[in-house]
């Protein structure tokens, strides 16, 4: 079996891992760069809860193979968490609005979210269920995962109009 | 559900795709957004010895215009097409059939050339090809050909290209004047693959339809041009005449989503629906 | 010695959220241990066949393969699979951990691989050459009940098990007397839990210590250990669970199973650490089914409208080997609530139980649904049959307070419920007139609009048998602060924020000082399910808080020199009423309590820890609902889109508004799937047609309407006053959306009675109506 010693991008960091060329970037991402917030849940790219930014955009990592996301920048939810103990925006909303239960296809929809509000900062409702829609959830009725992003969509502009008034 | 062991091989140059594959004959698999072939893999339905994966060869990515076709390079992904001012512009049913595949997350990575060559019957871009009659570009080693779309898709999952050939590339004609498109489809949830659908591009001269490509999918085990539909309206026939004439060829399937006779009914609906919409925006063009 | 009520009744964020939102929680698959090895279960891929031979021997060889187990090496040692709350079940063939000489549904286990990865397990799975010659099947329970038609389980001698059969002589005089009689059939589609996380187990075993330690997805860290102990030999004392996240269950992780019992015994027999992570296929195609339910319904009504009789005849299916052997639907259950809201003074009931060639049925939230899906329906079929209005039937019907308290024929007695107090709240915010008129402007431009209601009485928190009772431990630490033991298993209830929230309220603290522990060193407890952590363990935790802050305010009394009754207790602080500065914090306290106990007042044990095992006052603590749903139905495609949704819901007090919503939200949405796209569909022989997401549809955030809340609050007569209500949502919604769905229709004359309510069907529906006109 053909395995490789490759370095991944992660969150602003190197990590020299090695993996077979079969090795989906979720199993890398979880077992050799220990980034265990990326979600497995379908494995076939239907349910979104292993939703990581490659370059910039949303995707699944159960659908991409570790190899080739070398020379990629790969953003999980590791990366969107500050670190300080303090939350993003669109995670404050989550926790606000009630927007998680059980938590375990959270990471995708705040990852999900995140890069799709980096680049639609003022969507209609529609807009944001659409966009939801990719992601699976089995506890919340997706009652305050609609309303988070709503709030997030808010929080988001008073940033950027504070960041403008500065 | 992982998937069996592969060597995946990242070229950079169309020539050494070509190589690899010619090469490496039935056990090599061409690899682009992988959004369709990674699950069968994981699902262990598939399974191939060498995979390429194309998504390191720039030249198979990008819009180009050409006279009066654009051609889209086969890497290019769902996101960049339904982004594309050009698309929009020059193939707009192309840029709304694109934005119907999936979700955001799988259009971030799917390609055109990719949901093309897997030919699903309930993709939305081999109905607009279909209709449109757009041209495939192919390479194989030391060659190349074009195939029209009429006759590239064969069956579900199997088109013309042969497993040492690429698809490099798709060229779609772009309509001028009044023109109008519209991509109608019912799926049982938001992003689902569609039950049934309809494509729909409409030109309006003086004297009426001028011009209208009209395909079918979901509704047999290739993307089906409804010509006798079309004609119906250049004559001067309606929406509903033409929906009937549509539905008069199509031979669907029963499976655990919806009946064949629901689909040959529906079909009839998202046809009218499409032609009517087309129509709509082709008058106030 | 009263506190201001601070946190309970508020919409306190939750604590778990933090790590959750960061991806920090720690779910079985997260658990990673030097030398762990992985399991991939080979499975039959027929319904119903002999297993003529195995060979394992290039599986074994693979590099990386570790072990190859098939019924031999295993089944001997584990003995039969059954949970252990309820004992081994009481009809049904025992249960072996991996197919012995048979298989009896696609998905049974035959072998199992241990390797160093998955990948390499799922390979070797490959290379195991198993010999099946495939025997007759039965897949649906039309097939099953047919004469002459192949067994299941040959060692019953049929499919089929008739239980609790009730008859009632007076009841046929009313079916020949009443002004109206109508029956109806309504069958519900066997769908599954779908949590988004599998069934998933991390077990190690340390043969010196005597340990085994065990990091599991369950509802239930109680039953999970006294089931490793009995599958592997090791004394339950020495078994610890490691209770972490757990990415929902539904009912579905409730009991330990197979594939569980593999991994504890694996990971004992190679002395390594050992995982298993189901992966989606398995899911759901092996791990319990649900529903799965036909309803024959038969109601007299008089001339005005009165229900007189209901006769309820159910056949359940229950796949090849349901966890409770023959009622895993909750078939007493059905017979139990079948008369739900309403007055019915005489009853009928039937359970037929069938057992079919397909993956077994277990408790999916609110397992006894058909009661209220088929009932629901039924209001709605007789009050067309009748030419009344469906609301005004209701209306007619419902239990009023005059009524109370309320002996159901079962014998069961409502004493506190509201169902008419919902049902009118809920048509309030509906404004039904409004509706109406709304619908018949649609109807002139060819559009179909639809509103249906549907009640429901839950009985929840179990007052009896096994699931009777939950433990609290309320411990303030030496720094004066407070860990609560428990042994619920949340998994998504937010238990860790609304347990917390009751000790914070009873003991007096700040609700930042409260942590929940479950697992671990956790007193026993049935589990989280049942809709009974708000009763039963917040009783449980109310009780322990309550009793250790007598306790502090004793100690405070002694120290601070006042009288008892003198003293208040807020922001973890013992003072003098009206004396502020005379204080003593829990710090202080504690200091005395653990650290110089001669200072304790004479008689007072030293330390700070409090123990209750509560148990409810009621067989039943009964909450209510109405739900409210209009629809649109478009008569060209059949396609369902939802537009309003109202939940009127009465669970008593509510710890945490938030939460009870987010519940009930919840299980609307799984009704929603239940009603509209779910279907774990078989074919003929036995094959599961819904192996994968893009076969098995649960809503997505495209589906699911806004939901609109009322609240009716009437506390129980548990402590505290609290209702279960975790399976509600669930249960009254399917029956909602499809009286929508068929008011819309009916419009055309149309009518559909098979869930899911599918496009397709939808079109029949309409085209049969058609033809008869």
């Amino acid at each position: 079996m053909p395995d490789r010693l490759i370095e991944l991008r992660v969150n602003g960091e190197s990590h020299r891992v090695r993996v077979e060329d079969r090795t989906t970037l979720a199993d890398a991402l979880r077992d050799e760069c220990h980034l265990t917030g990326t979600h497995l849940a379908c494995e076939h790219g239907v349910c979104g809860a292993c939703t990581v930014i490659v370059d910039g955009d949303a995707v699944r990592s159960c659908l991409m193979f570790a190899v080739q996301a070398v020379g990629s920048e790969v953003t999980t939810i590791e990366g969107i968490t500050p670190g300080d103990g303090s939350l993003s925006p669109v995670q404050e909303a989550f926790r606000e609005a009630h927007g998680l239960q059980c938590g375990f296809c959270t990471p995708g929809f705040v990852v999900s979210l995140t890069a799709y509000l980096d680049e639609h900062p003022d969507p209609t409702d529609d807009d944001l269920r659409d966009a939801l829609s990719g992601n699976l959830c089995r506890c919340t009725g997706y009652q305050g995962i609609v309303k988070a992003a709503r709030l997030a969509v808010d929080a988001m502009k008073v940033d950027a109009m504070n960041a403008g008034a500065a | 559900m992982k998937p069996a062991a592969f060597e995946l091989h990242a070229p950079e140059a169309v020539d050494d795709v070509v190589a690899l594959l010619a090469e490496h004959g039935d056990e090599v698999k061409v690899l682009a957004g992988g959004q369709s072939l990674v699950p069968m893999l994981a699902l262990r339905l598939t399974r191939f010895e060498h995979l390429v994966d194309v998504n390191r060869v720039p030249a198979l990515a990008g819009v180009e215009a050409h006279g009066g076709e654009l051609r889209i390079g086969a890497t290019t992904r769902h996101r960049a097409v339904e982004q594309s001012d050009e698309v929009a512009r020059a193939v707009p049913l192309l840029a709304r059939a694109t934005a119907n595949v999936g979700h955001f997350q799988i259009r971030n990575r799917g390609t055109l050339g990719g949901a093309v060559a897997h030919a699903d019957p309930a993709a939305e871009q081999p109905a607009v090809a279909v209709a449109l009659d757009a041209v495939m570009e192919i390479a194989s080693r030391g060659s190349t050909r074009e195939v029209p779309a009429g006759d590239f898709f064969q069956g579900t999952w199997t088109t013309a290209l042969e497993p040492h050939e690429l698809l490099t590339a798709v060229r779609f004609p772009v309509w001028s004047g009044r023109c109008g498109a519209a991509v109608e489809e019912v799926a049982r949830r938001a992003g689902d693959f569609a039950l049934v659908g309809a494509v729909c591009a409409i030109a309006l001269g003086d004297g009426g339809v001028e011009r209208a490509a009209i395909a079918l999918f979901g509704v047999g085990d290739t993307p089906v041009r409804a010509s006798e539909a079309e004609a119906v309206l250049t004559q001067g026939g309606d929406a509903a005449e033409a929906a009937a004439r549509a539905v008069d060829t199509i031979d669907p399937i029963d499976d655990l989503h919806a009946s064949a006779a629901y689909r040959t009914k529906v079909a009839g609906v998202v046809v009218r629906r499409a032609i009517e919409r087309a129509k709509e925006e082709a008058t106030g063009a | 010695m009263t506190t201001a009520a601070r946190f309970v009744g508020q919409s306190v964020r939750r604590k778990e959220d933090p790590r959750l939102l960061a991806g920090q929680g720690r779910y079985a698959d997260d658990v990673s241990l030097p030398g762990m090895l992985h399991v991939a279960f080979l499975r039959s891929h027929v319904a119903a066949g002999t297993i003529r031979s195995i060979d394992t021997s290039a599986a074994a060889a693979l590099p990386g393969v570790r072990a190859v187990y098939t019924a031999a090496d295993m089944n001997d040692v584990s003995g039969p699979i059954h949970a252990s709350a309820g004992g081994a079940p009481p009809f049904g063939p025992p249960l072996l951990l991996l197919a012995a000489d048979d298989v009896r549904f696609v998905g049974d286990p035959i072998a199992m691989v241990v390797a160093t990865s998955r990948y390499i397990a799922e390979d070797a799975c490959d290379l195991i050459d198993v010999d099946i010659e495939p025997t007759d099947a039965v897949a649906t329970v039309e097939a099953a009940l047919a004469d002459g038609a192949p067994l299941v389980h040959p060692e019953l001698g049929t499919n089929a098990l008739a239980q609790l059969a009730m008859p009632d002589p007076e009841l046929q005089e009313i079916l020949d007397n009443a002004a109206h009689v109508v029956t109806r059939t309504f069958a519900m589609a066997r769908t599954t839990n779908v949590p988004m996380e599998g069934r998933g187990i991390v077990a190690t075993y340390d043969e010196y210590g005597g340990e085994l330690r065990v990091w599991p997805s369950t509802q239930s860290p109680g039953e999970l250990k006294a089931f490793a102990s009995r599958v592997t030999g090791v004394g339950e004392h020495q078994v610890r669970i490691e209770f972490g996240d757990v990415g929902g269950g539904f009912g579905q992780k409730m009991y330990p199973t197979r594939e569980e019992a593999g991994v504890v015994l694996a990971a004992k027999l190679l002395r390594a650490p050992v995982k298993w992570i189901e992966d989606r296929r398995e899911n759901l195609i092996a791990a319990n089914q649900a529903r799965h339910d036909v309803a024959t319904l038969t109601m007299a009504v008089d001339a005005e409208g009165h229900f007189q009789a209901l006769v309820f005849d159910l056949i359940e299916g229950v796949g090849s080997y349901p966890p409770g052997g023959g009622t895993a639907a909750g078939g007493m259950l059905v017979m139990l609530m079948m008369t739900g809201p309403y007055r019915i003074a005489k009853t009928g009931f039937s359970c037929t139980t069938v057992f079919t060639n397909t993956c077994g049925k277990a408790p999916f939230r609110g397992p006894w649904a058909i009661e209220t899906i088929a009932r629901e329906q039924m209001v709605d079929e007789v009050a067309r049959e009748i030419g009344m209005d469906p609301i005004e039937l209701r209306r007619r019907n419902v239990i009023h307070q005059s009524d109370l308290p309320y002996a159901m024929t079962s014998g069961m007695l409502y004493d506190i419920v509201t169902p008419e107090e919902t049902l009118e709240q809920a048509v309030e915010i509906l404004d039904r007139d409004a509706f109406r008129a709304e619908q018949a402007t649609a109807r002139a431009d060819g559009r179909l609009l639809g509103v249906g209601v549907s009640g429901s009485i839950e009985p929840s928190a179990v007052g009896m048998g096994p699931y009777a009772t939950e433990q609290a431990i309320v411990r303030i630490d030496v720094s004066g602060k407070v860990e609560v033991l428990m042994g619920t298993g949340s998994h998504g209830h937010s238990l860790e924020t609304t347990i917390p929230q009751v000790v914070a309220e009873h003991l007096g603290c700040d609700i930042d000082d409260v942590v929940l522990r479950q697992g671990g060193d956790a007193p026993y407890g049935p589990g989280t399910g049942g809709s009974r952590s708000a009763v039963i363990a917040g009783g449980a935790a109310q009780t322990a808080a309550t009793t250790l802050r007598e306790k502090i305010v004793s100690v405070a009394a002694h120290l601070l020199e006042a009288a008892p009754e003198d003293l208040e207790v807020a922001d973890s602080r013992v003072s003098v009423r009206g004396t502020p500065s005379r204080a003593l914090t829990f710090a202080e306290l504690a200091g005395t309590a653990y650290l110089n106990a001669a200072m304790m007042p004479p008689g007072l044990e030293a330390g700070l820890e409090a123990s209750s095992r509560f148990s409810p006052p009621s067989p039943f603590t009964w909450s209510n609902a109405t739900h409210v749903c209009t629809c649109e139905v478009d008569p060209e495609t059949g396609v369902v889109t939802l537009l309003r949704y109202i939940v009127s819901e009465d669970c008593g007090v509510m710890i945490n508004p938030m939460v009870v919503e987010g519940q009930i939200a919840g299980g609307v949405a799984q009704g929603i799937g239940g009603a509209l796209y779910e279907e774990m569909a078989y074919d003929d022989d036995g094959n599961p047609l819904a192996t994968t997401f893009l076969d098995y549809l649960i809503p997505t955030a495209s589906e699911v309407p806004v939901l609109e809340y009322g609240h009716v609050e009437t506390p129980s007569n548990s402590l505290g006053g609290y209702k279960g209500m975790g399976e509600g949502g669930a249960i009254v919604s399917p029956a909602a959306v499809a009286n929508a769905v068929n008011d819309a229709l009916a419009l055309v004359g149309a009518h559909v009675a098979q869930f899911p309510i599918t496009p397709t069907r939808v079109l029949d529906a309409i085209e049969v109506a058609a033809s008869r006109t």
